[in-house]
């Protein structure tokens, strides 16, 4: 099923906010409408989008390449975001994210076993002078998670895993 | 005219327009600014940093609004830092530095940055030698780094964007060339940046992946060995490579090009072409060319090459063929009918009408393109070039494809029509160029002469064009057969004629004709003939360059009416196979030669590998059978037969091997040292080639056909109409013999209407059966909700012989699904 | 005096000779015996392996490039994990010297970044005929040890991935 016959209001919505031979400019909206039900930008809703804006489709993909709230692969419930830009890596994140990851037995870009949480490793979230830092994309929206070490990562993680549970 | 501006820079002053980029004017004096991501045909990006240059501007006084003074001299104040001399532009009494120390810190720091990464795998780089990675860094770099060799990022060597082009994102250093080129100068953005920061690379959707047919000009702008073409990956270094000038051969736009050759093992210790790349001509094809014209030259090294002449299909000397020959020609003179094609030269074209009209017999290009005669008088005027069309300048496509017949002109008029050119693109159906048309017309097949007699109505469009300053018209035959393309090209001369767009530097009309040389073949006096098969029928047939009976079953059946078939070819074909004689012919990469292009401009050609076999040139061969007869036919020398051509053929006047070769300075600067300016196109130093002048121009009468307003064959309700298109990359012999293009010539497709698909049972990718003229073939299905109803677009040169359009019946195959 | 000379002369010259043939020869009884070259000889060319098997040659063309007689011509062509020849991309699919060109001098050697090229000590070259001065890639590569380590051979998908092993520090 296409974007438009899945969420006709809404595509209809946004396509009228833009001028018509501006029209490239809703594709921001649209991915967000895009990745809503399962968390990613599948490659047909790429294909989607490209064809209703007269784009091409690798001109959608390079703008979910360089956003780090676009996806464009499933990912865990939880996804961990790490900054591993310069400042970042002056303060350790290199070291950070490879100690996590060595704690859950998983690669960058993996997901642990259980589904909870993916980590990925990506380039500034504006939070220099706070690192090591992640953002955490889940459930409970965006959230910042500043000056972090592996153990309180794992605290963090934990309570993740426990609240989930509680929900169900 | 533009403001003229003097500024300084490293001492030397520059006068340049308004607008004009510091490393430009740099350029222009002779000062070259070491950049990456630059490029003069493009936008400027600064991305790269390389081109960091101390600026200084003159300090005003805000109050008198005049230049502050000091010691006489006005007073300089620099930036604090560097700045990039690629995004700035000149001012009138600034002053560039690009060689103090703070200038060659920034290079050395830059470059230290570029190579973090980079693999230095430059022994095995195809770039390597010709890489302005390399150059500049052994110039400007620091030569040792500080970064840790262990920390290098290590990314994939070996990621195919197609299958033609080859990147490896290691070498990659992010500046865009690529990108930039696909989005501003071809306008199909299939190249694009994926991530942020270090880990940014190149990505490519598309389906076929890096769809564009200009994919192998990234490689050319790509100024490090990131983009490499599967034609020449590997094939040899830079260095060990000699350059022959050439122009392609196929299609009307007359690209200049070199051929890359080298003596190879594989080859059997052969020269053969290693590589083929553009060569700067601004007015012809600035400094691009087309894949097809870079991939599409291994059919002169195919198998199938006659390399002896046969006599009754058995291998025979040569003087035994001549002699056979001449006998057969000297026994029925005027029975003699010379058939050749726009593939052959000029001087081919010289010696075999002046064979024909020696021995009172006719000469028939063999062509489905009609309207050669009219581009002789009303075609484009000297001096033409599209490249300086834009505003309130008028460019009309008629029934032309031109992204899939003549791609580098599809680029130009996409640039003029960038530049503010109206541009208006008439077709049955959506072509690629439609989408930077000002008016798009869309006509029913069959109303092409109407659509551009309308244009000289009062409607806005017929204004725009009556109103031009200049205009450009380029008639097709996109739909078309013989006829219906030369009722168009009457119809366009007409319009032309009638608001005085003709006998001008860019005015006229132009061909998109079917092969390189068409026009040339024109010139010489050949003429298409539209009922071959009364042509052949009882007759002594000479047929050079063509292949009538692979095209068209029919046309195999007339030749067999004939009494006597001579072929001269370069490759096997089902003629040859048909011939009581075989001349086996040079291809153009083994001898030299002129072609005249759609825009009537004659390039010379040269040879750059040695001749296959004991095959002779076409002029040669058609000279020698024309000696042997009596007739004083040049049969040694290339350009002596170009210099008895130009002395007899009227429009050739004055012509000669030294004007062919004239060149004179172009902008962009490419070439010499500084390969990272405008990319490894080669430098023009073998001629820029002559433009004929027109009837019009020279104030001669012109007289043009009276335009027939009955039309082409129309759908009918009850029947489908199958009309002729062409493909870029078709089963002609010259495309089909490269393997490399195999996947992208793909399987016969027609084009159907959704509703004809639908009432036939048909989807996209299904098959079909198709029965016209009395033939049966099968293709597959494309569906385009653009084209009427009523019409099927078959591709030309693709095994179904549809010449002309004709009526035919389809029918929907259930085919067995492939697991 | 004026005849005395000469004969003293000659007395002296027969001397030395008569001398000579109780000292040790310096002659060396080649073939049948052979004398050690120096360590810095430059004789014949090998191209190397390393310790796995794989030729370290890449087909750069840059000995061929270097070379000042021309004698070296090289052609390359494209690795695959299926039919590994060298580590990296690219191998050399011809590899010919011609030993008639040659003149020792080594650049090759020096050009090489792989250090694949070595001029070894072998200098008996002789040729009945010209064309048999030219050595082909199977004559110059070194012989492997073991015939599981020849190439071309099938290895593991992404294990050699580069084609010029990596310096520390390039100026070491």
């Amino acid at each position: 099923m296409s974007l438009a016959q899945k969420y006709p209001n809404e595509v209809n919505q946004i396509m009228a906010k833009y001028p018509p031979e501006h029209k490239r400019s809703a594709v921001m909206p649209l991915l967000y409408l895009a990745q809503r039900e399962e968390g990613y930008v599948t490659k047909d809703a790429l294909k989607d989008i490209a064809q209703m804006l007269d784009i091409t489709e690798t001109d959608v993909a390079s703008i979910v390449g360089f956003y780090s709230l676009y996806h464009d692969h499933k990912a865990g419930k939880y996804r961990m975001q790490v900054c591993t830009d310069l400042p970042c890596a002056l303060r350790g994140a290199d070291k950070f994210l490879a100690d996590l990851c060595g704690n859950l037995g998983i690669q960058v870009g993996e997901t642990t076993a259980d589904g909870l949480i993916t980590i990925e490793a990506v380039t500034c979230l504006a939070a220099c002078d706070k690192a090591p830092m992640f953002q955490t994309q889940g459930p409970d929206g965006i959230k910042y998670h500043e000056n972090m070490t592996v153990d309180k990562t794992l605290e963090l993680i934990e309570a993740l895993k426990s609240a989930g549970k509680e929900v169900k | 005219m533009t403001k003229q501006l003097t500024l300084t820079i490293d001492g030397v002053q520059v006068t340049v327009p308004e607008g004009t980029l510091v490393v430009d004017a740099a350029k222009m004096a002779g000062i070259d600014i070491p950049v990456f991501c630059y490029h003069p045909k493009m936008e400027p990006a600064g991305n790269c940093r390389m081109c960091l240059v101390e600026v200084g501007r003159p300090v005003i006084d805000r109050a008198t609004g005049q230049a502050v003074m000091e010691n006489g001299q006005p007073k300089i104040q620099f930036m604090p830092k560097l700045e990039t001399a690629c995004t700035n532009t000149v001012s009138e009494g600034m002053v560039v530095l690009t060689q103090t120390e703070k200038v060659t810190e920034g290079r050395k720091g830059t470059l230290e940055f570029l190579l973090t990464s980079h693999p230095l795998d430059c022994p095995i780089c195809d770039k390597g030698g010709e890489c302005p990675l390399q150059n500049l860094t052994v110039e400007h770099g620091p030569g040792k780094s500080r970064f840790l060799y262990d920390e290098k990022q290590h990314l994939a060597k070996h990621v195919p964007l197609g299958e033609l082009i080859w990147l490896d994102r290691e070498r990659c250093i992010q500046c865009a060339r690529c990108i930039r080129f696909q989005d501003e100068i071809v306008g199909e953005a299939v190249l694009g940046f994926e991530a942020r920061g270090r880990m940014t690379q190149i990505i490519s959707l598309s389906e076929p992946g890096f769809d564009s047919v200009f994919s192998g000009n990234t490689s050319d702008i790509c100024p490090v060995g990131a983009l490499t073409t599967a034609d020449f990956r590997f094939g040899a270094r830079p260095w060990e490579l000699k350059a022959s000038a050439s122009i392609c051969s196929q299609c009307p736009v007359g690209c200049n090009t070199t051929f890359n050759t080298r003596r190879e093992a594989k080859a059997g210790g052969e020269i053969v072409i290693k590589r083929v790349m553009p060569r700067q001509n601004e007015e012809v094809n600035e400094i691009w060319m087309c894949d097809k014209g870079r991939f599409a030259y291994h059919y002169a090294e195919s198998a199938q090459r006659l390399v002896k002449p046969t006599v009754r299909q058995a291998k025979a000397s040569w003087t035994d063929a001549f002699d056979l020959v001449t006998q057969t020609f000297e026994a029925s003179k005027s029975d003699v009918v010379v058939l050749a094609s726009g593939r052959l030269s000029n001087e081919d074209l010289f010696n075999l009408k002046s064979l024909a009209d020696g021995l009172g017999g006719k000469s028939i290009l063999y062509t489905d393109m009609g309207g050669g005669n009219l581009t002789a008088q009303v075609g484009v005027g000297q001096g033409t070039d599209l490249g300086k069309l834009g505003k309130g300048d008028t460019i009309l496509v008629v029934a032309s494809d031109l992204y899939e017949e003549a791609p580098v002109w599809y680029l130009r008029v996409k640039q003029a029509a960038d530049r503010g050119a109206t541009l208006i693109v008439a077709n049955s159906r959506h072509t690629k160029l439609e989408r930077f048309a000002r008016y798009a017309i869309r006509y029913a097949n069959g109303d092409e002469v109407k659509t551009v007699a309308d244009l000289q109505g009062d409607s806005k469009i017929a204004q725009e064009f009556a109103n031009a300053q200049n205009a450009v018209v380029f008639f097709g035959s996109d739909g078309l057969g013989l006829n219906g393309s030369a009722n168009l090209a009457a119809a366009c001369a007409k319009l032309l004629q009638d608001t005085k767009h003709v006998g001008k530097a860019n005015n006229g009309l132009i061909g998109v004709w079917q092969r390189a040389n068409d026009q040339g073949a024109w010139e010489m006096g050949f003429r298409p003939e539209a009922d071959l098969a009364s042509a052949f029928k009882n007759k002594i047939v000479y047929i050079v360059g063509a292949d009538p009976a692979g095209d068209d079953p029919a046309l195999a059946l007339a030749l067999k009416g004939a009494r006597f078939i001579v072929v001269q070819d370069i490759l096997e074909t089902l003629t040859t196979h048909m011939a009581d004689v075989v001349l086996p012919a040079q291809a153009y990469t083994e001898r030299e030669g002129t072609y005249t292009s759609g825009e009537r401009r004659v390039q010379r050609f040269y040879a750059a590998v040695p001749v296959h076999g004991e095959a002779k040139a076409d002029f040669a061969i058609a000279g020698e059978i024309g000696r042997r007869l009596g007739l004083n036919t040049e049969n040694g020398s290339a350009m002596v037969t170009f210099d008895r051509l130009a002395a007899s053929v009227k429009d050739f006047a004055g012509l000669d091997t030294n004007k062919l070769a004239e060149v004179k300075p172009q902008w962009p600067i490419v070439g010499r040292g500084d390969l990272y300016y405008g990319g490894t196109t080669y430098e023009n130093k073998q001629g820029l080639g002559v433009q004929l002048s027109t009837a019009a121009e020279r104030g001669e009468a012109v007289s043009l056909p009276e335009v027939r307003a009955e039309s082409a064959l129309r759908p009918r309700e009850d029947q489908l109409l199958a009309v002729p298109v062409t493909k870029l990359y078709d089963r002609g012999q010259t495309v089909a013999s490269t393997e490399l293009l195999t996947q992208r010539i793909g399987e016969p497709t027609v084009s159907l209407h959704p509703e004809t698909a639908k009432r036939l049972g048909v989807a996209a990718g299904g098959r079909v059966s198709l029965a016209f003229n009395g033939l049966s073939a099968e293709a597959l299905v494309k569906i385009d909700d653009t084209i009427s109803a009523g019409v099927v677009l078959v591709p030309r040169s693709m095994g179904l012989a549809v010449r002309e359009p004709v009526s035919v019946q389809v029918l929907g195959l259930a085919e067995a699904k492939v697991s | 005096m004026r005849v005395i000379e000469p004969v003293w002369e000659l007395g002296r010259g027969l001397a030395r000779t008569f001398a000579s043939l109780f000292e040790k020869p310096v002659t060396v009884q080649y073939p049948e015996e052979k004398r050690e070259v120096r360590p810095r000889f430059r004789g014949r060319h090998v191209l190397k392996r390393y310790e796995n098997g794989l030729e370290k040659c890449i087909g750069c063309s840059l000995c061929a490039a270097a070379c000042p007689a021309d004698a070296i011509f090289v052609e390359a062509s494209e690795n695959t994990d299926e039919n590994r020849f060298s580590p990296g991309e690219r191998y050399a699919s011809t590899y010919e010297i011609n030993m008639l060109r040659c003149i020792y001098c080594g650049f090759c050697e020096d050009a090489c970044p792989t250090e694949a090229i070595v001029l070894g000590d072998n200098y008996e070259l002789s040729f009945t005929d010209r064309r048999q001065a030219i050595y082909p890639k199977e004559m110059l590569l070194e012989p492997v040890p073991d015939a599981a380590m020849t190439t071309p051979r099938k290895v593991e998908p992404g294990v050699y991935q580069r084609s010029v092993p990596e310096m520390k520090d390039p100026q070491d």
